[in-house]
């Protein structure tokens, strides 16, 4: 994905820069705890996935992105803003990034971790 | 505007209760959003969209909410509110950490009836620990950092400070100087020339306590230097008040030290939102102020300084500009489920707010040819919280497009086929979203078919049509879809649509400006159908659809 052609050759981007970067913005994010992994085969490891494409995917159709993460966000605090922020801070890190344009970013919310319950 | 002691005497006197915590967060309330515009303009990291001010003051806004009525004198009650209502309001990143730093300040005094400097302490301390716990990789330089200092701060000043006021007082300083700290920490901020916004918002909130303990204003802002890169001059226009009609920017080497004191004393009597920023010993100062007062800034900081360079704008005109660039943001209607919900196509911005503002749930974007696929509409309901959905497809071309997004979708969907925008925008009129869905259909179908539709356009070859000859390039007027004039200009076409109309059986025309025509074009023209129409109330607004310069609805 992501492919562009200069005068010295091509440049390749491959969905997992995309979600590596995903991931790095995510743990980033106030709110979030971990990723987790989006499907069941992923999941027997561990709960919480060290992998950035275990939680995360990307989708590129030749002109925009499409991500989907998975996370595990902290009890306690408001779900819906944690998600909003996790979604605005992706979308900036990756076009800041790669130049490309994200279309939309979907945030699952995979779980919650309970360290203080109330 | 000195401290008043007495007053001060007073407060470390009396113990905090839950009415003196309830007023010290209406006081921090009360200075963050004094300043927000100056914690807006700070907004860098983690995304720098310049909402930070506003995110921390909602979030804070709704805690109030949740305790203006309260009357519990119990320090510990008091604070969960502060903690729910701050949870429930949380808006964005700094909101969320906000809530959090309560939901810990809260925690750390629930059993306990009264602050005291010890119960201050914890509470603090429970406030950093709870905000560390939310997220994985903590980045320092933020309001998490302004929080760990104030907590470490006054742990340390607990042996030397007997009352609660006293730790508060220390807090404000501790957090002033980590907030001064945060670009050493960050280097994103630095590279902007700024301080972490969520965290000046934290010590505003802090300061706002101790200003009130003082007894000192709430209202000023408080007089500061950013950085010039920092400031924000864009955000200081959606303040201008009424009267405010001039723009001043003045840039100016100081003779000697600046005295911000009396610099900002002197400003605060011509005008408003004032902005002071300073780089390489070069300071610039921004103000509104009323239009017989547009050179006194100049004359002032002629007087104490060498000017370099002054800027005078209009601020009417500015804001005209600013009102169009805010064009992408339109609110749709709700849709509770149950409830019917409508989808329209839109062929421009100005079209899909008038569309908004008559209550439909989502817009789909005509774009530069009017075609949207099945797939674009179909999106624009799927999300919706309701399976009822009306479809206007307001164009006989995507009216297909529409029936087979209702062949694909599980949902109730009804297409009334209205083939243009005035069609939809009268069948928006007849809508109840709480009816049946067949009769609410029918009833928009209804609505539809009683309007007249006009459109203006150019001629894109030279053709004749039912006895109309049309040269390539001519204004063309269309009735209903039919070519009924040819004309050498956009007003002609216009008043020749109209000679085909049997206005008298009329009220109202509306003019819908398309992209391509200036706002006083069309005003200009509005007035010429006014002048021949008398009897008919004739309406602009903006539509922004490409191709044709006007949309005219007559009813």
């Amino acid at each position: 994905m992501g492919e562009e052609t200069t005068s010295l050759g091509g440049i390749h981007i491959s969905p997992n820069a995309v979600a590596t970067i995903t991931y790095h913005a995510t743990l980033q994010s106030y709110g979030v705890v971990g990723l987790a992994p989006k499907n069941l085969a992923d999941g027997i490891v561990s709960t919480i996935t060290r992998v950035p494409s275990h939680g995360v995917s990307v989708h590129y159709n030749g002109s925009d992105i499409d991500i989907s993460i998975h996370v595990i966000i902290e009890y306690g605090t408001r779900i819906n803003s944690v998600a909003e922020s996790v979604a605005n801070t992706v979308r900036f890190h990756v076009e800041k990034a790669l130049g490309l344009r994200v279309n939309s970013v979907n945030v699952h919310v995979a779980g919650l971790r309970i360290s203080d319950p109330d | 505007m000195g401290v008043d002691t007495a007053r001060v005497e007073k407060f470390r006197r009396m113990p905090i209760d839950g009415q003196s915590l309830k007023r010290l967060v209406d006081a921090g309330l009360t200075w963050l959003r004094t300043n927000q515009q100056i914690v807006n303009s700070l907004n860098v990291f983690p995304v720098p969209d310049g909402d930070t001010g506003t995110n921390m003051v909602l979030t804070l806004q709704s805690a109030w909410n949740e305790i203006k009525d309260s009357g519990t004198h119990n320090v510990g009650e008091m604070a969960a509110a502060v903690s729910k209502g701050a949870l429930m309001g949380a808006r964005g990143n700094s909101g969320v950490i906000l809530s959090q730093l309560w939901r810990g300040f809260s925690r750390g005094i629930h059993d306990k009836a009264e602050l005291d400097a010890e119960t201050l302490v914890k509470a603090f301390a429970e406030a950093r620990d709870t905000a560390y716990k939310g997220v994985v990789r903590p980045v320092e330089g933020t309001i998490l950092t302004v929080a760990k200092e104030v907590a470490l701060a006054t742990e340390a000043a607990l042996g030397s400070t007997k009352d609660a006021i006293g730790i508060l007082e220390v807090a404000v300083k501790a957090a002033d100087d980590a907030v001064k700290k945060t670009p050493d920490l960050l280097p994103v901020l630095k590279q902007a020339g700024v301080v972490d916004s969520g965290g000046k918002g934290l010590f505003f909130i802090l300061e706002g306590m101790i200003r009130h303990v003082y007894g000192e204003s709430l209202e000023s802002p408080t007089m500061t230097v950013q950085s010039m890169s920092a400031m924000n001059l864009q955000n200081a226009l959606e303040e201008v008040e009424e009267g405010q009609d001039y723009e001043v920017v003045v840039d100016f080497v100081p003779q000697g030290e600046l005295d911000l004191g009396s610099f900002y004393g002197r400003l605060e009597d011509m005008g408003t939102s004032i902005q002071v920023g300073e780089g390489d010993g070069m300071y610039r100062m921004h103000i509104h102020v009323p239009t017989e007062k547009r050179y006194e800034p100049i004359d002032y900081i002629m007087g104490i300084g060498t000017v370099t360079k002054v800027a005078i704008e209009n601020l009417l005109a500015q804001m005209d500009d600013i009102q169009r660039s805010k064009s992408s943001q339109i609110s749709f209607t709700t849709v509770e489920p149950g409830q019917i919900a409508v989808v329209t196509v839109s062929p421009g911005p100005g079209l899909s707010r008038i569309f908004a503002s008559l209550g439909v749930a989502a817009v789909v974007s005509g774009g530069q040819t009017m075609n949207p696929s099945t797939q674009d509409i179909l999106g624009s309901f799927e999300n919706l919280p309701t399976d009822k959905i009306i479809i206007l497809p307001n164009n006989k071309n995507i009216i297909l497009a529409a029936n087979q997004a209702r062949e694909v979708t599980v949902k109730q969907v009804a297409v009334v086929p209205s083939r243009n925008v005035p069609q939809g925008l009268a069948a928006m009129l007849a809508l109840t979203p709480e009816g049946e869905l067949d009769a609410v259909v029918e009833k928009m179908n209804k609505a539809a078919e009683s309007v007249k539709s006009g459109e203006i356009t150019v001629a894109t070859r030279s053709v004749e049509i039912d006895g109309v000859k049309v040269k390539e390039g001519q204004v063309i007027a269309l009735l209903d879809g039919k070519l009924v004039a040819a004309a050498r200009d956009v007003e002609h076409g216009v008043l020749d649509l109209l000679k085909k109309v049997k206005t008298e059986e009329h009220e109202i025309i509306t003019l819908f400006y398309g992209e391509d025509l200036p706002h006083a074009e069309a005003n200009r023209i509005a007035d010429r159908v006014r002048e021949q129409y008398s009897s008919l109330e004739v309406e602009v607004q903006e539509g922004g659809q490409p191709h044709y310069q006007f949309i005219i609805s007559i009813e």
